[in-house]
């Protein structure tokens, strides 16, 4: 061959490119998550009485159980896209390394999610008048706690897409697989919303930290087994 | 005062612990005798084809 | 299928006798305790079950590793036989705790770390079966299955520690008791035997109870071997 093959960093950025790039056009799957949070906030707000006294508590989960939805919805389609036209194969067929298409599809799906939170973040403050989740501590907990929840989503998405019970299978498997990362940011930005000092938050951060660290290494190693053919 | 009598949450849970066993001991054995019935009609199967 | 093998018939005649020892060390040799009464005597079972269950949760997730590494499909039914066992094993604990729970903390469920964790890891395992339901190609299969013990494996030591920052009231049976925990009791030395035998006895029948479970793997996988044998 006499092209060299291409850097790792270069097939990474051309995946998430060409993801970003597709959806820009389409907007077919941001807007579906988008209007899918909105409606899960809606139930909630009835469902849960979301009135002063209780959201002051509830905020946290609320948000989080929403951006969880919203993200399995995101992680399944984009992998399926994936598989259904075809291009999985032909990413595989590149000579590219198959840890590159996993980071590629990550932060992708890592992008997607950011956008939804940075939509639905304002609303809700708007909405319910709650200010208090414009602080660094939160937004860097929101950041924290997506990349653990994407980083274990893509590899259990690209597994869920290649059985037979797909679409259902996917919250399934990444649930369980999710709670502490969920838990962990619930409870940090819960803390952060009820105002309490930075070191009783200390613990779930750290924990987040330490889970998107264990999760991160271990879906970039083991992405290999799940893709290949 | 004596100890409190929960003789019937004792029983419940033992037989609980026993029933579960043995379903399971029973699943595996209707399992392998499944098992092993098909093992003998695809045997012969592949018998009569030679 | 060759024909059982003279270990596991000795594994199975001991896992009874170990099974029954246990049974009579818990409800007779052991002696009532103060407080809670005879409830307390499924705290034998519920540590032995947790144990194995605890043991087949490892065993699962270092399979998978070296499923991925060697690609051999005896690994693959290691893995599954583990998991399977330490199911089963499980739900007993999970039942068993909940029982003595409903005297002793006067509910039937509370959220506490350990319940949690247990309640999430045996979500995992049924998740884990229905992984490899949906896949049809035996390789393929076990590729996942491999790869979802092992992320299992990874996240239900979080899991506990996410919520240990919750409360417990769990009693802690090793190391230094925690405080709010109710319920506990100080174990008498004829209690510690017990729960001794009681771990001995559940140890070796989960040891058996795998291997017939491995060797039930071999049987399918002989058969869907045969199956396309036939069709084809």
């Amino acid at each position: 061959m006499k092209e060299p093959t291409p850097s790792f960093f270069k097939a990474v950025f051309a995946i998430a490119h060409k993801d970003l790039a597709a959806e820009f056009r389409s907007r077919e799957l941001l807007s579906a998550m988008l209007v899918f949070s909105m409606l899960v906030i809606l139930i909630f707000n009835f469902a849960l009485e979301l009135d002063v006294k209780v959201r002051q508590s509830v905020t946290a989960g609320v948000l989080w159980t929403t951006f969880a939805f919203a993200g399995t919805l995101g992680l399944n389609r984009s992998m399926a896209v994936e598989k259904d036209r075809g291009c999985m194969d032909g990413l595989l067929l590149a000579p590219v390394d198959r840890s590159a298409i996993f980071f590629g599809k990550a932060i992708s799906n890592l992008a997607f999610m950011l956008v939804v939170e940075a939509i639905v973040i304002p609303l809700y403050a708007m909405l319910y008048n709650e200010t208090r989740i414009f602080q660094w501590e939160f937004l860097g907990v929101l950041l924290l706690g997506s990349i653990g929840y994407i980083s274990v989503g893509t590899l259990l998405s690209a597994m869920s897409v290649q059985t037979r019970t797909r679409d259902v299978l996917l919250p399934i498997l990444l649930f369980p697989v999710a709670v502490p990362v969920l838990l962990a940011s619930v409870k940090a930005s819960g803390g952060i919303v009820a105002g309490l000092p930075f070191e009783e938050i200390l613990a779930p951060l750290n924990l987040l930290i330490v889970y998107d660290v264990i999760f991160l290494a271990t879906s970039f190693m083991i992405f290999d087994y799940v893709v290949e053919e | 005062m004596g100890p409190a009598n929960t003789d019937n949450y004792m029983i419940a849970g033992y037989v609980v612990s026993f029933v579960t066993m043995g379903l399971y001991l029973l699943s595996l054995y209707i399992r392998t005798r499944n098992l092993k019935r098909d093992l003998e009609t695809y045997e012969a199967m592949d018998n009569e084809k030679k | 299928m060759q024909s059982k093998p003279m270990a596991l018939t000795i594994l199975d005649v001991l896992s009874i006798i170990g099974i029954g020892v246990a049974t009579y060390f818990a409800l007779v040799y052991a002696p009532t305790e103060a407080v809670m009464g005879n409830v307390q005597r499924v705290f034998y079972f519920h540590v032995g079950t947790a144990w194995v269950g605890l043991v087949g949760f490892v065993v699962a997730a270092v399979s998978g590793i070296v499923y991925l590494v060697t690609k051999d499909m005896r690994w693959d039914r290691f893995e599954v036989a583990a998991v399977e066992v330490s199911t089963m094993f499980f739900f007993i604990t999970i039942v068993l705790g909940s029982i003595w729970a409903r005297p002793a903390w006067n509910t039937w469920w509370t959220w506490d770390p350990r319940l949690t964790t247990a309640a999430v890891t045996e979500l995992i395992y049924i998740a884990y079966f229905m992984l490899r339901a949906g896949i049809e190609e035996p390789e393929k299969r076990a590729r996942f299955g491999a790869v979802y013990a092992l992320l299992g494996g990874l996240s239900a030591p979080i899991t506990f520690m996410v919520i240990r920052l919750f409360r417990t009231i769990h009693p802690v049976v090793v190391g230094t008791a925690s405080a709010e925990a109710q319920g506990g009791f100080d174990m008498s030395g004829d209690m510690l035997t017990s729960m001794f035998v009681s771990l001995g006895a559940f140890t070796i029948l989960f040891v058996s109870l795998m291997w017939h479970r491995i060797r039930l793997g071999g049987l399918e996988e002989k058969v869907e071997e045969l199956k396309l044998k036939v069709s084809m």
